[in-house]
């Protein structure tokens, strides 16, 4: 930097010291403003946010959601223990249930299905003609024989058997779709569980699944996540105090971190936006980046103190002169990585994106501004708080950086670092978009939520759903024996693969209907042979029940119907695989009077998700790295400074990328936001190493002692920050959410990297190939400091 | 030392500036390139039917010898197994009707039929099903069963269809004139043959098929199928349990006393014993004078409907709303892995 912008800085700062009293009560004022908006925002998940965009397979669903049941099904499995469930006990509880979930808060009432619904029915021929009707509504059976009654029939019906009911008889299912407008999800959640308790016990076991019961789990945990976020932040202040041993580099980073919470979260309350508890991690990442600012900045101040600065309000001038630029350069490179997410088209990524950005630039004010303003308050003379001194430590590993870095062993890290960046940068290539394994990845795999889903799946047909939408020409499309016999080929061919657990659809029922008329000989159990004879057909099945009824399957004039398949689990392999399954099968079997519409259910706006995530994801890496190119470039005025940085970005992404394959956490929905995050938060801290280097080298041109004399000083800042953040993100790993405790490993990872790449790696770079742009050339030599300023 | 150093340094440096000004362009350029344009590809695993899939439905089996099986189903669908129906491969039927009879002569040559008059022929072990033309039609022609009686190949469906062939197959002509009435079922013991269907619906023939006279029954329920253990003693069942029994050659009819309200579909003489199935996993015994019949399932548990049966060595391979194979009383259903 030109001694002149040093200069400006320099006064700028003198300025804000001066009147430090009015900056503080400024930054205080706002913070209490912002404090209030804050303490008004909502916690919760709303379930559109989650929905990408304009991705024909939402539009999809949104379009057809309310016919043919969304993405927020909730299963309730109840399964006897003894004996099958046709027993009054067992019956009587499904009843009950089937009831009681009208009263709950946002269920559709018109998708509550399950034995004891009037939806589901069967057709049976009689004296008088043939008459479909529900299989056990209003009344349960009576005497044994109408129970064993119940059985056959439900044993005949397809539509029930399989369905509803488990091969096994043992288990039967109730199925209840929920509205994603404004509702209280905790409501429902809690009104839920308590249904699901009064069903339990009595030799009965209830299970429940679904997305809105998983987001429930969340908010159950809300309490206990927000407790190991403030036990986090704890941890932090005692390890700065045990490590510093000074009050102001206690507090001060402390005051930085919940001075930019505040501001974010106010200003994301003032933007309308809510927060979701998943991000919790993300927040505590943002935080993190507050926090190593202002520890470089006191570290600073205290080596200018320790070097004999009179005055603190000097001492405080000098450090935020020196650390301006780096921190500087960390925060908009943070900031352009984080804004980079919101171009990925799903509402909840966006809205972190913009809280990201806002929370990453809040830190200019929080620590770049406050901490050099508080810290000219504080004495000048250092008196530690307690006896316990680690500081040898430090410096004993500070020596092991500067020892390699000086030594032949340079070439030993770097090969190394070369090694674990090929073989780390194939292995990444594993990682998986979508979710990696069955159940859910936001919960432990022994969880409640998980255990209850890994039986439903095993008892059922599964409880993921994708409808298909086959979209007529005209009304009466569905009525077409080719476009429902090619619904039929089309369900066979989607249950080849294992993870469809079965599919059910009009052109399932219709052939039922037709063995009846034909006196239940099920050599006429196929569709009829012409449009009029499946009208017919559609009309017996529908004949005395509620209009909307046939809902699930064809809408009242048979323009529209769906394919409903079931998925054993929602890997993102197996989403993958059968989107593209149904598009191979659509353009090899094209039909003339209807088309195949891509995709709804769970699974259909899963599918979208991936799609977006995985085309996405190239995206926002190559555009964050880019941002981060361009930010290197025009600071350093050198393009090689841009290319210079992306060596520890690179090697973090690599590694972080690998551990997540290897540990199976595949990219999705709440890993992005932190795995873009990481982008940024991988080279802060090279910043202040080589920015110490090049400051150093003002001074003396001997490059040794610039890096040396750079680990000694900067470099402690970087290694009391890694120290006590990776010790405290090591807490998430109590969490009762898996996905929280696995990001919290991601970013001990992460910070572990980058503080290593940074006083290992890099340092020896600069040694080795002597970049212009830090050492100088003979063209153009580095700038001797004006003595003065130097200080 | 130092100087080595600084020379190797002075070296590096020039491959840095040589490096700065080509390779940050590079890199900017293929970082937006990237951002922009290239997207990811996710790679789709590749999914393989199973001979037998879980939607199949079949309708009829035939086993020449006791290690070759055939079943013919919905969808046009024709496995063949060789192993006695340990495992299975699928033939190419070249039909997406649902094929509803079966017949093989030995290992290599058999038939099939049915929806919409299909009749497919094989020669070669199933290895290629060629379309038969049979006499045409304006009604649908939905064919039900096809049997062998000697070299005569016979086939029956829906509005009185009544077919032969004495080619293998090849070519068929109509015995019996069209009526609004579907024949289920046609059995020969010599020249003596029988024709069961719709509306108790039976005739028979003393001439191998030339002529035929119809019988009375003694109800007018659908008969579904018929088989005899000689010229003489004959067994007929059909829906909601009706079984007919004759010991004069079809001259003359008894019905049994229901023993079950279910339908039966499909009768079978079994060396020893007459052997019935119908619909939900019924099965019925009885000995040769067929007047004592024991009900029973195919297995416990078991109540898939069942429309044929066919035994090769001491198994028997049951053809309905799954395949199974019954040994020794152990029932097998092939192809479903799960539920």
């Amino acid at each position: 930097m030109k001694n002149t912008t040093f200069g400006k800085v320099d006064q700028a700062f003198a300025f804000l010291i001066r009147f430090r009293a009015l900056v503080v009560a400024a930054v205080a004022l706002v913070t209490l403003a912002m404090g209030y908006q804050a303490s008004q925002i909502e916690v919760k998940t709303i379930f559109s946010d989650l929905l990408p965009r304009d991705h024909p397979y939402v539009a999809v669903n949104q379009r057809f959601k309310q016919t043919f049941g969304g993405s927020n099904m909730v299963s309730i499995m109840i399964e006897a223990r003894d004996g099958d469930i046709f027993n009054p006990a067992v019956l009587g509880k499904v009843q009950k249930l089937t009831v009681d979930l009208q009263q709950v808060e946002g269920v559709d009432t018109y998708q509550i299905i399950s034995l004891a619904s009037k939806k589901i029915k069967e057709v049976r021929a009689s004296t008088e003609g043939v008459e479909s009707r529900p299989l056990m509504w209003p009344e349960l059976p009576r005497s044994a024989a109408e129970f064993a009654a119940l059985k056959a029939s439900v044993l005949n019906n397809p539509l029930v058997y399989g369905p509803y009911v488990s091969a096994d008889l043992k288990a039967t299912l109730v199925t209840v779709d929920f509205n994603d407008g404004n509702m209280d999800y905790t409501r429902a959640f809690n009104e839920l569980m308590a249904l699901v308790e009064e069903a339990s016990g009595d030799g009965v076991e209830v299970r429940i699944v679904g997305e809105p019961v998983l987001y429930g789990w969340v908010n159950h945990y809300l309490h206990e996540t927000l407790m190991i976020f403030f036990a986090a932040v704890a941890a932090l202040v005692v390890l700065l105090c045990l490590i510093t041993r000074t009050w102001h580099g206690t507090i001060l980073p402390l005051l930085a971190g919940m001075v930019s919470a505040i501001w974010a979260l106010g200003a994301a309350r003032l933007m309308g936006f809510h927060l979701d508890p998943l991000v919790v991690v993300v927040a505590f990442l943002i935080t993190a980046q507050a926090i190593s600012n202002s520890v470089q900045l006191i570290a600073r101040f205290d080596d200018e103190i320790g070097h004999g600065i009179a005055s603190a309000a000097a001492a405080a001038r000098a450090s935020a002169r020196n650390l301006f630029k780096p921190s500087m350069l960390a925060i908009v490179a943070d900031a352009g990585c984080v804004l980079v997410v919101a171009l990925t088209p799903i509402p909840l990524l966006q809205k972190i994106s913009f809280i990201g950005t806002v929370w990453v630039l809040t830190i200019l004010v929080s620590a770049l501004i406050l901490t050099p303003v508080m810290l000219s308050w504080f004495g000048a003379r250092q008196r530690f708080i307690h006896p316990i001194d680690i500081n040898p430590v430090l410096m004993r590993i500070l020596g092991l950086c500067s020892a390699i870095v000086t030594t032949r062993w340079r070439y030993a890290v770097l090969g190394a670092a070369g090694v674990a960046f090929v073989v780390s940068g194939l292995y990444a290539f594993n990682l998986k978009v979508g979710d990696a394994n069955p159940g859910s990845p936001i919960l432990w795999p022994d969880s409640r939520y998980n255990r209850d889903a890994a039986e439903i799946n095993r008892q059922f047909q599964g409880s993921d759903r994708m409808f298909v939408v086959v979209a007529g020409n005209q009304p009466g499309a569905l009525r077409e024996p080719e476009v429902l016999s090619s619904m039929t080929r089309f369900q066979k061919y989607m249950e080849a693969q294992p993870e469809v657990g079965g599919s059910i659809s009009l052109a399932d029922i219709l052939p039922q209907v037709k063995r009846v008329l034909r006196e239940g000989n099920p050599m006429y159990q196929e569709l009829g042979q012409t449009s009029d004879e499946n009208g017919e057909l559609m009309y017996m099945f529908v004949s005395g029940s509620d209009p909307g009824d046939m809902d699930r399957y064809a809408d009242a004039d048979a323009k529209n119907g769906a394919v409903t398949l079931f998925f054993r689990d929602h890997q993102g392999e197996t989403i993958r695989t059968a989107i593209a399954r149904v598009r191979d099968y659509v353009e090899q079997h094209p039909i003339k009077d209807a088309q195949y519409l891509l995709a709804g259910g769970l699974v259909g706006v899963l599918a979208a998700v991936n799609e977006v995530i995985l085309a996405g994801q190239i995206e926002a890496i190559a555009l964050a790295l880019l941002v981060l190119v361009v930010c290197c470039t025009v600071t350093y005025r050198s393009t090689v400074a841009g290319v210079f940085f992306m060596i520890p970005v690179l090697l973090s992404n690599t590694i972080t990328f690998s551990y997540m394959a290897w540990a199976g956490i595949g990219m999705n929905i709440n890993t992005l936001p932190v795995v873009a995050l990481g982008i940024g938060l991988g080279v802060d801290y090279t910043f202040y190493i080589v920015d110490g280097i090049r400051e150093n080298l003002h001074r003396s041109r001997n490059v040794e002692h610039a890096i040396v004399n750079a680990l000694m000083g900067p470099g402690k800042g970087v290694l009391i920050t890694a120290m006590t953040l990776i010790t405290s993100v090591v807490l998430w790993h109590f969490s009762s959410l898996r996905l929280q405790a696995d990001m919290g490993v991601l970013i001990a990872l992460w910070l572990f990297i980058s503080a290593f790449s940074a006083l290992f790696i890099m340092p020896a770079m600069v040694y080795v190939f002597r970049p212009e742009f830090i050492v100088g050339s003979k063209r153009r030599p580095i700038v001797q400091a004006d003595l003065t300023m130097a200080g | 030392m130092l100087r080595r150093l600084r020379k190797y340094g002075g070296g590096a440096r020039g491959v840095v500036t040589l490096m700065s000004s080509s390779a940050p362009v590079v890199i900017v350029g293929g970082l937006l390139y990237a951002g922009l344009f290239v997207k990811a590809e996710a790679v789709v695993q590749k999914v393989e039917p199973p001979p037998i899939e879980r939607r199949d439905t079949f309708y009829a089996v035939a086993a020449p010898d006791s290690r070759v099986v055939w079943a013919a189903g919905t969808g046009g669908k024709i496995v063949r197994s060789e192993d006695a129906g340990q495992s299975w491969v699928r033939q190419a039927s070249n039909t997406e009707a649902n094929l509803q009879g079966i017949a093989a002569w030995d290992s290599d040559n058999a038939m099939a039929v049915g929806n919409d008059g299909v009749v497919i022929v094989t020669a070669d072990a199933g290895h290629s099903w060629t379309r038969a033309e049979i006499p045409p039609s304006t009604n649908p022609n939905k064919l039900f069963r096809v049997r062998i009686a000697g070299e005569a190949a016979w086939a029956v469906g829906e509005f009185g269809a009544v077919l032969r062939s004495t080619d293998r197959g090849a070519n068929w002509s109509r015995v019996l004139p069209e009526e609004d009435r579907a024949w289920n079922d046609i059995t020969f013991v010599g020249d003596a043959g029988w024709l069961v269907g719709e509306f108790g619906a039976l005739m028979r023939t003393a001439d191998g098929g030339a002529t035929w006279e119809s019988v009375a029954t003694p109800n007018e329920v659908s008969l579904m199928s018929v088989a005899f253990r000689d010229a003489e003693h004959g067994v007929a069942v059909g829906l909601a349990g009706t079984l007919l029994v004759t010991e004069d050659g079809g001259a003359s009819w008894q019905q049994v006393p229901a023993f079950t309200r279910e339908h039966l579909y499909a009768v079978m003489w079994d060396e020893d014993h007459w052997l019935a199935v119908g619909d939900k996993g019924e099965m019925a015994t009885a000995q040769a004078d067929a007047q004592q019949w024991q009900l029973g399932r195919v297995a416990e548990g078991d109540v898939s409907w069942r429309t044929g049966v066919a035994r090769a060595g001491t198994r028997y391979f049951l053809a309905g709303s799954n395949l199974a194979v019954l040994d020794n009383g152990t029932l097998s259903v092939a192809g479903h892995k799960r539920m």
